[in-house]
């Protein structure tokens, strides 16, 4: 696995997280719309991607599933955060803030000129 | 996070295992995710094909989504190598026959090896059971170049105080026993110790205490006695009460104090003993054969336990200046005596040679068997592989890798080898159990202890292992390294001739073993054979034994040849009864001793140098129980005896040896000692075998029981009856005289099954494995000629077209494998030539280079290899030229 692919695999799976503590439980697919939504369309993801993704984080114990009934009645399996799942994303939301404002330093001066 | 990931790893571990019910879930929840998808697309106006088709294609596909998903389940790696594992397992299953031979020619093979390294385990590698035995050396008693095992006490106790480098030496010597207990009579052997013997060696006791100094101090004042584990075992019932208990050993009773700990076996490997007495008692335990104070009386083994950071070289010097000493004190008796230290356990290294040669040369046969096994699969797969080239081709030009390809084909091997090895355990298991069962006819308690530890299981993983990779690396490799254009257009010629070159070797290979082999194997029967012909110097047939020790159970000189005497009368009054007699120990054994011969006017050299002869005890009529025949003179008889002058009978050697081209009737001689009572010469008996069935005729003298007692006893009674009945009749007459007397009877003919048993074991061993090596060159010869015949078919179908005649085409494939099958005869008939050298003590004067035996196994072998060849051969006569051509 190439390193651009396992960073966006990352930062993919914060945005599960983030959508998951924002939305509630949630089944695949209304992930992946709400993901797109979220980032204003700008983001296009083949949805396909975000199962291994959700796999991953389901064996490291950052989410749980359950199979359950979705808004038209149909069997959908749903996403959940677990209680590890919420010190993960605090833990890496904090990470990524310290990482944006490091770079933020970087870029700052290079506006003024 | 590391804790994660293991969580992780377990999970996707454990997914491995029920990929089905996961994907049925998966392919579940992408449906779902399409379903929603769909419906949102239809709602924002797409037809419903297409509503479906943007669904599809926002997803990345069904089948990569799904095969990615799996990779994050499961192991890739792991799923390859299962997936390998199954193919390989269809592949063989698909070929049975081949599987078959494969899987048994390497069991056997594999088997082989683990038997004898568990034998070699056993006996070289397993260390005594003491604390710290690295520790432990072995003293031999060196003179010149000979060794023997034992030393006296009195010098044994000047090597233990006098030197500082020993942590302590201990000394001990085997004794038979007659045993009563709770009313039984039994005969078994014992130790006597010295009083430091536990200490040193670090044993514990499993009851009550051990033998301490305390209990080795005055001569006669200590009846007590240590038993062994197995010995409360199986003799006393594992009775709890043991410590305490009075048994009758030799006549005397003794108190048990102790059961040595579990596993504690002594401290020679080959043979146990099962009580323990302290030496003082050693006049007690051997009646009045007394020697702690003789220093010329060599009987105990001395075994020590160095001190911490001492190496064996310092120890050594140390007892050698010891020696010196010695000698310079006491020259009558320590002339040139030295100290040879050596790993303990084999009766000072005297046996050590011996077993590690006979080891070593059983090693070496089944590892040849193995290879050979290796060369023929290899050579079984180079065909196979030649059957797939095309798939390989197809495969590797399709962009497969060359090492997954050779991955796949080695795990295949690996297969077979790991089965063979499972099987191979097996089959040690067998061989093992059947060795023990098969215990060799001696009168020792032989310690036959093989069991498959975790030395002989590793060794049989190894030697899978190696195996798998021997026979399996090569055609693989071979196999991938195709040229693709040719294999893909199913030209063959040109490259299968280049590779042809490893087959050939083999092939030579194979033979050459299996000829050095089955010389091996013929050499051995011959020599059995020639062992049915020996001129033994009696008749072992119609005659039976039965031996006794009258001195165990107390007799003394007059009583003892009072019970003699009683008994032959006795005996020969029997009906079926044609002759009897008494000796102390009838041939062949090995325990015959040989004792200095001094003979009259002629100048007599000191006892350590003098000529020796083979001595013997025997009463009136022994020679003719044994069918021994008397050339001169008479038979001892009645007016022998303390009173008469002392006489012997000698044999031809003896007469031939010392009294060259004169009459040795009446001459004199002393035995033992220069001073000794002169022997007259009363009559001369035929040379025999005495100690070993290859020796050269030596000189034997045989002294009359009436003036040389010994409590020893054989009675030797030839019969015309059933012999096995003339036995228990015998044992009913020993019984009537003296109901306790413990006694071993047999066949006389048994005797003889020590002595070949060697070589018995050895032409078994060659012989088995050189039918199987033969079978094995064969398959291969008719293997590889089979897949010539094969590969060439094109090219003598235009041979053929071009007018080649049958004989033609049978002298061309013919040819070309016998000269491989030939190449194999010359370099085994060499090999062998070297090899069976090794095996020379065995031979019973058979020549090791014996022309006879070489040239029918030569003439067998080319045989063989001429059937193996001509079936492919005929084969090829066969080929329609037609056919062959248009096959392009």
């Amino acid at each position: 696995m190439s390193e651009s692919a396992s960073v966006w695999q990352g930062t993919l799976a914060l945005m599960v997280l983030k959508t998951l503590e924002a939305m509630g439980p949630l089944h695949g697919y209304g992930i992946a719309r709400r993901i797109e939504q979220t980032s204003g369309d700008l983001l296009s993801i083949n949805y396909g991607t975000l199962y291994p993704a959700l796999l991953k984080l389901e064996q490291e114990g950052y989410v749980s599933s359950e199979w359950g009934l979705s808004d038209n009645n149909r069997q959908a399996k749903y996403y959940k955060l677990t209680r590890a799942g919420r010190k993960q994303l605090a833990r890496e939301t904090l990470e990524w803030e310290k990482t944006t404002a490091i770079l933020a330093r970087f870029f700052a001066p290079a506006k003024e000129s | 996070m590391r804790i994660r990931q293991l969580r992780a790893l377990a999970l996707r571990l454990a997914g491995l295992f029920r990929r089905k019910s996961l994907d049925r879930e998966l392919a579940l929840e992408l449906e779902s995710h399409l379903q929603m998808h769909t419906e949102d697309n239809l709602r924002s106006g797409m037809t419903p094909e297409e509503a479906r088709r943007q669904a599809l294609i926002k997803l990345g596909g069904l089948l990569p989504t799904a095969e990615q998903y799996r990779r994050q389940r499961g192991f890739p790696l792991i799923e390859t190598l299962l997936k390998d594992l199954r193919y390989g397992m269809r592949r063989l299953a698909r070929s049975p026959a081949f599987t078959a031979i494969a899987l048994l020619s390497l069991a056997l093979g594999i088997g082989a090896n683990t038997a004898i390294f568990s034998l070699i385990n056993t006996v070289v590698l397993r260390p005594l059971p003491v604390e710290r035995p690295a520790e432990i050396v072995s003293l031999g008693n060196a003179t010149g170049n000979r060794l023997f095992p034992t030393f006296s006490y009195p010098n044994y106790k000047d090597f233990r105080d006098r030197n500082d480098l020993f942590a302590g030496l201990v000394a001990y010597r085997f004794a038979p026993l007659s045993m009563s207990h709770d009313g039984v009579n039994e005969r078994l052997w014992a130790y006597v110790v010295t009083g430091n013997y536990f200490e040193v060696l670090g044993v514990k006791a499993a009851r009550g205490r051990l033998l301490g100094p305390e209990d080795d101090l005055q001569p006669g004042a200590h009846p007590v006695t240590v038993i062994s584990y197995q010995c409360w075992q199986q003799r006393f019932g594992a009775d709890p009460g043991v410590v305490g208990k009075s048994i009758v050993a030799n006549g005397r009773s003794y108190t048990v104090i102790g059961v040595a700990a579990k596993g504690f076996f002594g401290t020679e490997i080959i043979a146990a003993p099962e009580l323990w007495f302290p030496m003082t008692m050693q006049a007690e335990i051997e009646v009045g054969n007394s020697w702690l104070d003789k220093r010329g009386d060599e009987n105990i083994f001395v075994i020590g336990r160095l001190k911490p950071n001492v190496t064996v070289a310092q120890a050594q010097a140390a007892l050698t200046s010891i020696a010196l000493e010695l000698e310079r004190e006491y020259p009558e008796v320590n002339e040139g005596k030295r100290v040879q230290l050596s790993p303990p356990g084999m009766m000072s290294g005297t046996m050590r040679a011996g077993i590690l040669g006979f080891a070593g040369l059983l090693m070496l046969v089944v590892a040849f068997v193995l290879l050979l096994a290796c060369t023929n699969l290899a050579n079984l797969l180079l065909a196979r592989a030649a059957d797939r080239r095309k798939e390989i081709a197809v495969r590797l030009s399709l962009g497969a890798s060359r090492a997954r390809i050779v991955w796949q084909l080695m795990t295949e091997s690996m297969l077979l080898a790991v089965g063979s090895g499972l099987l191979g355990l097996l089959l040690a298991y067998w061989l093992v159990n059947l060795a023990v069962a098969l215990k060799p006819p001696v009168d020792v308690p032989l310690l036959i202890d093989l069991h498959i530890d975790y030395r002989v299981l590793l060794f049989t993983c190894l030697v899978s292992l190696a195996t798998g990779l021997l026979f399996g690396l090569l055609p693989a490799l071979q196999a991938t390294k195709v040229d693709l254009l040719t294999a893909l257009k199913d030209e063959t010629s040109g490259a299968a001739l280049r590779r042809s070159w490893l087959k050939s070797s083999l092939i030579v290979l194979q033979v050459a073993l299996s000829l050095v082999l089955l010389v091996s194997g013929a050499l051995m029967l011959r020599a059995l054979q020639r062992a049915q012909a020996l001129n033994l110097g009696f008749n072992p047939q119609n005659a039976v034994e039965l031996s006794f020790d009258l001195r165990l159970q107390g007799y003394d000189k007059g009583r003892g040849l009072e019970f003699q005497k009683q008994l032959l009368e006795h005996v020969r009054a029997l009906p079926g009864v044609e002759a009897a007699g008494i000796v102390d120990l009838a041939p062949v054994d090995l325990h015959f001793s040989r004792t200095p011969v001094f003979i009259e006017g002629q100048i007599s050299e000191r006892a350590s140098n003098a000529p020796r002869a083979v001595s013997s005890r025997a009463s009136p009529g022994y020679f003719r129980a044994m069918s021994t025949r008397l050339l001169r003179g008479r038979d001892f008889d009645e007016r022998d005896d303390e009173k008469s002058p002392q006489v012997a009978i000698v044999n031809e050697a003896f007469a031939r040896r010392f009294w060259p081209g004169q009459d040795p009737l009446g001459k004199r001689f002393a035995q033992g000692t220069a001073d000794g009572p002169m022997v007259q010469v009363v009559g001369v008996v035929e040379d025999g075998k005495y100690a070993t069935l290859n020796e050269e005729s030596q000189p034997f003298v045989c002294r009359p029981m009436s003036q040389a007692f010994v409590g020893t006893n054989t009675v030797i009674v030839r019969t015309a009856s059933d012999p096995q009945r003339m036995l228990a009749l015998l044992r009913k007459e020993v019984q009537q005289l003296d109901p306790q007397m413990p006694l071993s009877g047999k066949m006389l003919v048994e005797r003889l099954a020590m002595p070949l048993l060697p070589a018995r074991i050895a032409a078994s061993v060659l012989g088995s494995f050189g039918i199987l090596a033969l079978v094995l060159a064969a398959i291969g010869i008719y293997g590889v000629m089979s897949y010539t015949v094969s590969r060439r078919t094109h090219e003598i179908g235009i041979r053929v077209a071009l007018g080649a005649q049958a004989s033609d085409v049978l002298r061309l494939v013919i040819g070309q494998g016998m000269t491989l099958a030939m190449l194999g005869v010359v370099i085994g008939l060499s090999v062998a030539l070297l090899v069976t050298r090794l095996m020379r003590s065995l031979l019973f004067g058979v020549s090791a280079s014996d022309p006879l035996t070489y040239a029918g196994v030569a003439a067998l072998l080319s045989a063989v290899a001429l059937l193996a060849c001509y079936i492919p051969a005929r084969r090829a006569t066969k080929i329609d030229p037609l056919v062959a051509l248009r096959n392009e």
